[in-house]
This record gives C-alpha cells, structure tokens and sequence, in this order.
C-alpha cells in the first residue's frame, strides 16, 4: 500500500511517497526536515542561515548549510561555471526578488541591467566566505538536497519517492514518473536515483514587454538564451540531478545531446521549435 | 659592693625582659591568629571546589557515553543506508507504458 502527503514548502508543491503501512511517523518526520531545510536556506527569509551569510559576508554555518554549499562550489567546478551558486544579484536583478508566486507577470517597469555572477566562496570547516558583493542563491540545489535527505528519512519506513517540484528522489521500489515531451507525456520507471527537470516554460514573468525566467547564465548575468525549453535529467541523486539539468538546459540542444551522450546521463530535451531529443541511452 | 652587684641583676633582668618583650612582639601571635582564619576559609572553599569538580567530571562523563553511544547507533544508520543506496550507484531507469504516479515538471 502507497501513503502519500502532500504540503506546500520551498516555494513549491512537495509529494512523498511510501510504500509501506504505518508510516505516518516517517512522512510526518519528512515534511518537518523540508521545513527545517527551507528556514536554513531560503533567500527569501530574514532569518535564514543563507540570509545571514548574504547579508554579513560570512558566517560560522550549521552542517547543512556548510553540505549544500559545498556541493554547489563542487557543481560549479565541475560544469566549468555552468551552474554557480552566486546568480543571486542577477536573479534579484531580473526581478526575482521574491517567491515566485509574488511576482507581477507583467510588470512594465524598465529591463533591469545585468546581475553579477562568478565570485569567490570559501569553506574552511563550518566558516563560509564570501568575497565582497557575492551573494548566493541555493533554490535549486537546495530542494534536491531536501529531497535526498527526506527520502533518507522516508526509506526507513519502506521504499519511497520525494518529488520536490519536479527534482526527485527515490529510495527502493518501483516508481513511474510523468515527464513531459513536446507531444505525448512520457513515463520513466525509476527505482533509484534522483531526477530533475530544468526550463524556462513556468517560471517566467516579462518587464515593459520583455520576457524574463529564472535560469540565469552565469556568464551573462542574464536570464539564458538557448534553444531549448525544458530538460529532464536522470542522475545518481536529485542534487546531480538538478545541475546536470541546469547545466544541458543552458549548453544547448545540440551540445547538450552530445553531452549527455558522452556521458551517459539519461536526458530528454525538449526544444522551443517542438522537437524532443532523447539522450545518454533513452529511447521513447 | 650590695648595690653595684643589685644594680648589675638589675640590669641583667632588665635586658632580658626587654629581650623577652622584643620577642614577643616580633612573634605577633595576633596577626597568625587572623592567617590561620583565612587559611581555614580557603581550604573550606578548595574542598566545596573539588566536591563540584567531581559533580561536574560526573555529568560530563555520563553526557560523553550517551554522546558516543548515540554516535555510534547514528554511523550504524549511515552505514546501513549507505550499503543499500551507495552514492555513487547510477540511477535506474526505464522507459514503460505504466500510468504515473507523480509528475516532474519544471522546478
């Protein structure tokens, strides 16, 4: 039997799922962890721990904090600068500067000029460092890592599921899971791992007529302009998942096929002209 | 002859008093009277110290095994979860036919 709670969190809709009886503690205890993590990480509250570094340049970090950081730092390096951590002045500079759902859709307030991106972070032990005018943004990463560390929690009950607004993480268990394709939705079987979906086709908003999103090109400062509208990516974890994505989503259609291919990451790319491109062993 | 022998003992008596008075004043009992008071205070508060001391050793201790045995069941937990989903296993996946039964859309 399949228990299933969901709760809002992040920003976003969560969705666990357990495939065991009983397991109202382990659900309960899961939901608390998505709490816990959104108050260290959130950019968007005063309090948070992520705030807190912001706003001070530096600060002696809990564990999670210190964890999600230095994954993103390690993401960064290994993308070559693809995805990085420090977009937050260009996501505020594109307007968004709040939840998402605060956001006028059409606001016709002047473009904004590009935001900075690119600066030093260091981590040396629980101190995290930035450099002056380096602030940093977790949103993605962060639900991945919720999600893994819920699902650490949920598997303990039975095998299970976190969906975190489209990053997944499963633990044992069989799990069929929508994708969507520019024509019919596709279902992936998944029974571990983490899978995520990066694009440009909800979060968006335009300023005096130009439309905006929220991936930024770190080398840009800007929104990213590619050919693609939407990836989905698989990967040994939601965090892996969410960058591989991120990643793909700003290389390209055609770079990011060979891409995923060279390396064997199960991707589909869905393109803006209405194609949609499956990789890295994927076959429709 | 009696006078001058009585007015010598006279003035032997004498240096002796003075010497014996010279003494007890240089002596001053009354000062190692109020020492000895303070000494009984300080040690009074070395022994309630060392009574603390080994409350505290106590508690800190009971506080260490319950800290190292919850540490120890904490890397037993890790280990296990680490064994059934290594990291580095890659993900599964497989392309079905089956209905879903969650969505990822864009995050």
């Amino acid at each position: 039997m399949i228990e299933r709670r969901t709760f809002r969190a992040m920003g976003t809709e969560i969705e666990l799922l357990v495939e065991a009886d009983g397991a109202a503690g382990a659900l309960e205890a899961a939901e608390q962890e998505f709490h816990r993590l959104e108050a260290l990480l959130s950019r968007f509250r005063e309090d948070s721990e992520l705030s807190r570094l912001n706003r001070d340049g530096t600060l002696a970090a809990g564990p999670d904090l210190c964890r999600v950081v230095g994954l993103a730092l390690a993401a960064r390096e290994r993308t070559g600068g693809r995805f990085d951590p420090t977009v937050h002045d260009a996501l505020v500079a594109a307007g968004y500067d709040r939840s998402f759902e605060q956001i006028d859709p059409r606001c016709q307030a002047p473009c904004p000029a590009p935001g900075a991106a690119g600066g030093a972070v260091s981590v040396e032990g629980s101190r995290i460092e930035l450099d002056a005018d380096v602030r940093l943004d977790l949103g993605g990463i962060g639900k991945g890592y919720a999600a893994e560390r819920a699902a650490e929690i949920l598997a303990t009950a039975g095998p299970c599921l976190v969906n975190a607004g489209g990053d997944i993480a499963v633990r044992g268990g069989r799990w069929p899971v929508g994708v969507e394709t520019a024509a019919e939705p596709l279902t992936l079987e998944l029974s571990r791992g983490g899978l995520a979906t990066s694009g440009r086709d909800r979060h968006r908003w335009q300023r005096n007529g130009r439309e905006l999103h929220h991936l930024i090109d770190p080398r840009t400062g800007e929104p990213a302009e590619t050919d693609l509208l939407r990836v989905t990516v698989v990967a040994p974890d939601a965090v892996e998942a969410e960058v591989t994505a991120k990643s793909l989503f700003l290389a390209g259609a055609d770079r990011a096929a060979r891409e995923a291919d060279a390396a064997g990451v199960a991707a589909v790319l869905v393109t803006d002209d209405g194609r949609t491109i499956f990789a890295g062993g994927l076959a429709a | 002859m009696t006078s001058h022998t009585g007015r010598l003992y006279a003035l032997a008596f004498a240096l002796v008093a003075f010497f014996l008075a010279w003494a007890v004043v240089a002596a001053h009992p009354w000062g190692t009277a109020a020492r000895d008071t303070r000494l009984q205070a300080l040690a009074a508060r070395e022994a309630q110290l060392r009574r603390e001391a080994k409350l505290v050793n106590q508690v800190v201790a009971q506080r260490w095994a319950l800290y190292r045995s919850r540490l120890q069941a904490r890397r037993s937990q890790i280990a296990a979860a680490e064994k059934a989903a290594p990291a580095s296993t890659p993900a599964s996946v497989r392309v079905v036919t089956l209905p879903p039964l969650t969505v990822t859309r864009t995050s």
